[in-house]
């Protein structure tokens, strides 16, 4: 008998990390193939189960980096290492990592979005190469900053050009101002066709974003987008993720631009 | 100048006018609806003996005006089509019908349209007042009646001596509901704020205690979760009335009762009012008699020889609030009363 | 195909036939939920598990879709003690006959799309009861107010292992499976007959490009809708096709360790359906969800699958709805504005 892809299986919690005071990662025991961008469904007894992005990891571990907003999560904060908590997936596509990681790079995000793409960010870190990368990332305000030593690791990298940003304050090696605001420091025309833009967040940051890099000037083939929507089933039953005839969990998380552009909700 | 006993005249449902000699016919439409066609007769009552002019009554009576005494007989020859009609053949009501009607006490059932149209309704109007009216007419004692469809109340049931709001005790089906918060909207809304939405199973609690039994939240539920169950609740209200001297609201006598249970409970009102009157059917508001009794003692009376359905609850006691401009006719002896005694 | 004449079977010879049938299955059918409608001294006619043919509705188009006997409202998938999920095996072990319409078994179709086929995995929830799924076509001996299945190909079917039409003695039927024939059935001169006109015709519009779909989305014909529909979901509900759900977790109240993972129908017209933790949602206004879900009937399922509109033409949701909003004149509308964007973009080319 076919397995039943619904079923959540469990997988042994390693570690819990937490990156600011309403945002943990946790460190999960992982067998199998993963790619940047991709998510996974996850489950507690009792609380039920929802979407969450892989923010990083191994051979052996997915990392999970969760913000403290729904049933699911709360109880996610009671856990302990060597608990379990149960998994099903990978789903979605994932970034284009293979076609777009030996391209110069312009990758903006904006607060838990940062979770898609810090595995792809940390796989550029560790590349060798000569291109450049452009990290926007954006946060509401210093106490949402995620992830502070991969960003401190990530400016330390020479061919990392880094802009830090919070909405509506500064601090130390923080920029005051919505991500939107920096991308005139791109130089996109050094880049010459030889780069692309990820972009990741929540949806109004994602549409200025994407006019923003118009813009520049970007044509739309070289902007990279994932999208979150509300899913119940991640395999293209429950209808909660459909716009029009995509489905974001079979289709997405990640979309082109001319793809991006036309949906709408 | 005529020689007129307008005390007759009333009984017989015509009412004196300001104009020495002229009169007002007042037919009955129990529940407040009839066949069209009944209209035709009191069209030609108004046309031929009246004065043209049509009023609407109060409690849903069909008004002739301006007609004069010595066309009464004719009259009431002419309505008789309309009383065998509504009376007998709607109602079913055992009378003569040839010389009008023989009583005015027992006022015209006032109902809302209710179940018959009204999406609100809990509960069908029509059919109560037919069966109550088979009760109570024809009878010398005054009594006012109004149903209402729903705890709306649009047929203002807490202002008539016997006030019966039709109610459901919606049966909710948890498999079917899928947590989508209308009713719990809908009842905060527009009933009792009894429900709520469990935020963990996404199912719907209520506070049954609390539930007034309008049955919007079957209304507004898309998937028949909630649903009416297949049987007929009412409350009774007592006492209410208007009045230059004590208009008060009515207060809550039963709830839930089935539709047999009020028929009992009603049947034993025209018993209860002779006996506190004496024997004597004199015009005075269900609420007097009530306290002329005693709660106690009325309530003893009123449910003498009734088998209450299972879910049905009497209230212990009954606290009215007055509006008293004039006050203590339960303390009084009835002979006492300047009202009463001119009665 | 030469018509033949279906036979018949009454009374007592009928209910011997029923008994055996209810041997081998498990009988879905239309019944009456006295007072079980909306408003007061209404019935409500819902698909349930029957056990005799006399409670069967014939007469008049069932309120609810024949997918509730496949796809319940509520729907138990796991059970859990605090350390596993653990799959819930099925009830029901013998085989589903559903008397159904034609159109209901059309929407068979859509469903399988979605949980069959639909990204390419297989929901095994699904497939367990598909698989044991027969079709009893029941004859629709007239149409019902604002059936429109004509105009979708969906009056009628071959997709069943008998068909019968009712009368208050019986049936009369055909059993295409040769075990569901039945010896003691007698001949008769009746043929099996579906409507082949209905009163009500619905064109469905054809959309050349996603350009003018968006565009679409924001024409000002999705305005009224705003002020008239509740977002209730009564349509969707209702509906033979739409097949969207949420899952929940649910403890037991005696023991906050063990419960149940339940899917539970959900619908797009509800405010929330989009929304992610921590958020309100994308579509905020009624119109919005509104248009999601016509499109959706419309435009979308056919754009992914390319098997013709999410519909089969049953109107259940027209006549379901509160605010007696039409989804046919919703159609009309569409297409009008379609001609309009068109139109438009023509002027502009001049």
């Amino acid at each position: 008998m076919a397995s039943n892809v619904v079923t959540p299986k469990a997988h042994r919690l390693v570690s819990i990390l937490p990156q600011t005071e309403t945002e943990w990662t946790f460190r999960v025991e992982h067998h199998g193939p993963v790619n940047h961008g991709q998510f996974m469904q996850l489950s507690l007894p009792r609380v039920g189960e929802c979407p969450i992005s892989i923010s990083g990891f191994t051979d052996d571990t997915v990392d999970f980096t969760i913000r403290r907003v729904g049933h699911v999560t709360d109880e996610l904060f009671n856990l302990k290492p060597g608990d379990d908590l149960f998994l099903r997936g990978t789903y979605g596509n994932g970034w284009p990592y293979q076609e777009i990681k030996d391209k110069n790079l312009v990758i903006i995000a904006g607060g838990t979005g940062v979770s898609p793409v810090k595995s792809m960010i940390n796989a550029l870190h560790d590349a060798d190469g000569d291109k450049q990368v452009y990290l926007i990332l954006g946060f509401k305000d210093d106490h949402a900053i995620l992830f502070r030593d991969d960003l401190e690791k990530w400016r330390a990298n020479p061919r990392f050009h880094c802009i830090y940003c919070l909405d509506h304050m500064s601090a130390e090696g923080f920029h005051e101002g919505m991500v939107t605001a920096f991308l005139d420091q791109v130089p996109f025309a050094e880049f010459g066709d030889d780069y692309a833009c990820v972009v990741v967040g929540p949806p109004v940051m994602m549409r200025f974003a994407g006019l923003g890099l118009l813009r520049q000037g970007v044509p739309e083939e070289k902007i990279w987008m994932s999208f979150e929507r509300k899913m119940s089933c991640a395999v293209g039953k429950c209808g909660h993720c459909r716009i029009d005839e995509t489905y974001v969990c079979l289709d997405g998380p990640v979309f082109n631009y001319t793809k991006a552009k036309q949906l709408i909700d | 100048m005529q020689d007129i006993n307008i005390k007759k005249l009333q009984n017989n449902c015509f009412r004196q006018s300001k104009v020495a000699g002229e009169f007002m016919l007042q037919l009955r439409v129990p529940g407040g609806l009839i066949d069209a066609d009944l209209l035709d007769i009191i069209k030609h009552v108004c046309n031929t003996w009246g004065d043209g002019k049509f009023h609407i009554g109060t409690r849903m009576t069909l008004n002739a005006t301006g007609i004069k005494y010595e066309d009464i007989p004719a009259v009431n020859a002419y309505i008789q089509p309309y009383l065998e009609r509504v009376e007998k053949e709607m109602c079913g009501v055992e009378m003569e019908t040839d010389k009008g009607y023989p009583y005015i006490a027992p006022r015209n059932i006032v109902a809302c349209i209710g179940g018959a149209h009204c999406i609100k309704a809990a509960q069908n109007t029509q059919k109560l007042a037919h069966a109550l009216e088979r009760i109570l007419y024809p009878n010398p004692y005054h009594i006012k009646v109004n149903i209402a469809g729903c705890p709306n109340d649009c047929a203002k049931a807490h202002f008539a001596d016997f006030g019966i709001i039709g109610c459901t005790k919606p049966i909710y089906d948890q498999d079917r509901c899928i947590g989508c918060s209308s009713c719990v909207n809908k009842c905060k809304k527009a009933a009792t704020r009894v429900l709520s939405l469990n935020e963990q199973t996404h199912k719907v609690e209520k506070d049954a205690c609390c539930c007034v039994g309008c049955g919007e939240c079957v209304s507004v539920c898309p998937t028949g979760a909630w649903r009416r169950p297949d049987k007929e609740y009412w409350k009774i209200v007592l006492g209410g009335r208007t009045g230059k001297q004590y208009p008060r609201m009515g207060q809550m006598f039963a709830n839930w009762l089935t539709t047999d249970t009020v028929l009992q409970i009603f049947a034993n009102w025209p018993k209860f009012s002779e006996w506190v009157l004496g024997g004597k059917p004199l015009y005075i508001h269900g609420g007097h008699l009530i306290d002329r009794a005693g709660y106690h003692k009325f309530k003893e009376k009123i449910l003498e020889g009734v088998t209450l359905n299972p879910e049905a609850l009497i209230a212990d006691q009954v606290h009215w609030t007055e509006k008293e401009y004039r006050s203590n006719i339960h303390v009084k002896a009835l002979a006492d009363h300047v009202t009463v005694k001119d009665a | 195909m030469e018509e033949v004449g279906l036979k018949r079977l009454t009374g007592d010879a009928l209910d011997r036939y029923f008994g055996t049938l209810l041997d081998r299955f498990q009988i879905w059918a239309p019944v009456c939920i006295p007072a079980g409608g909306r408003y007061q001294g209404q019935d409500a006619v819902q698909y349930k598990p029957v056990s005799n043919w006399r409670d069967i509705v014939w007469d008049r188009r069932s309120d609810y879709s024949s997918r509730e006997a496949i796809l319940p409202i509520t729907q138990t998938l796991y059970t859990f003690t605090g350390d596993d999920y653990r799959e819930v095996k099925p009830k029901q072990a013998k085989d589903l006959l559903i008397l159904a319409r034609s159109c209901d078994i059309h929407a068979i179709r859509h469903l399988d799309e979605i949980f069959l086929q639909n990204g390419g995995y297989e929901d095994s929830f699904y497939r367990r009861v598909r698989d044991k799924v027969h079709f009893a076509l029941m004859e629709c001996t007239h149409e019902f107010d604002g059936c429109f299945c004509v105009s979708l190909g969906t009056n009628d079917t071959d997709d069943y292992a008998m068909r019968l039409a009712f009368d208050d003695e019986g049936i009369f039927f055909e059993a295409k499976d040769p075990s569901l024939d039945c010896a003691d059935a007698t001949p008769s001169d009746r043929a099996f007959s579906n409507p082949t006109e209905n009163e009500l015709k619905v064109e469905f519009p054809e959309f050349r490009s996603i350009e003018e779909v968006n565009e679409l989305k924001s024409h000002p014909m999705w305005d009224e809708y705003n002020s008239r529909c509740i977002s209730c979901g009564a349509c969707t509900i209702v509906c033979s096709t739409c097949t969207c759900f949420e899952t929940r977790d649910i403890v037991y109240s005696l023991n906050h360790h063990v419960g149940e993972r339940r899917r539970t129908a959900s619908s797009c017209m509800v405010a929330g359906f989009d929304a992610v933790a921590g958020s309100k949602g994308i579509r905020l206004e009624a119109k919005d969800r509104y248009r999601y879900k016509i499109m959706h009937k419309i435009y979308a399922h056919d754009a992914r699958f390319h098997t013709g509109p999410m519909c089969v033409g049953c109107n259940r949701c027209s006549a379901h709805c509160p605010q007696l909003i039409s989804y046919p004149a919703t159609i009309n509308k569409v297409s009008q504005a379609l001609r309009e964007i068109r139109e438009q973009e023509v002027g502009y080319g001049e």
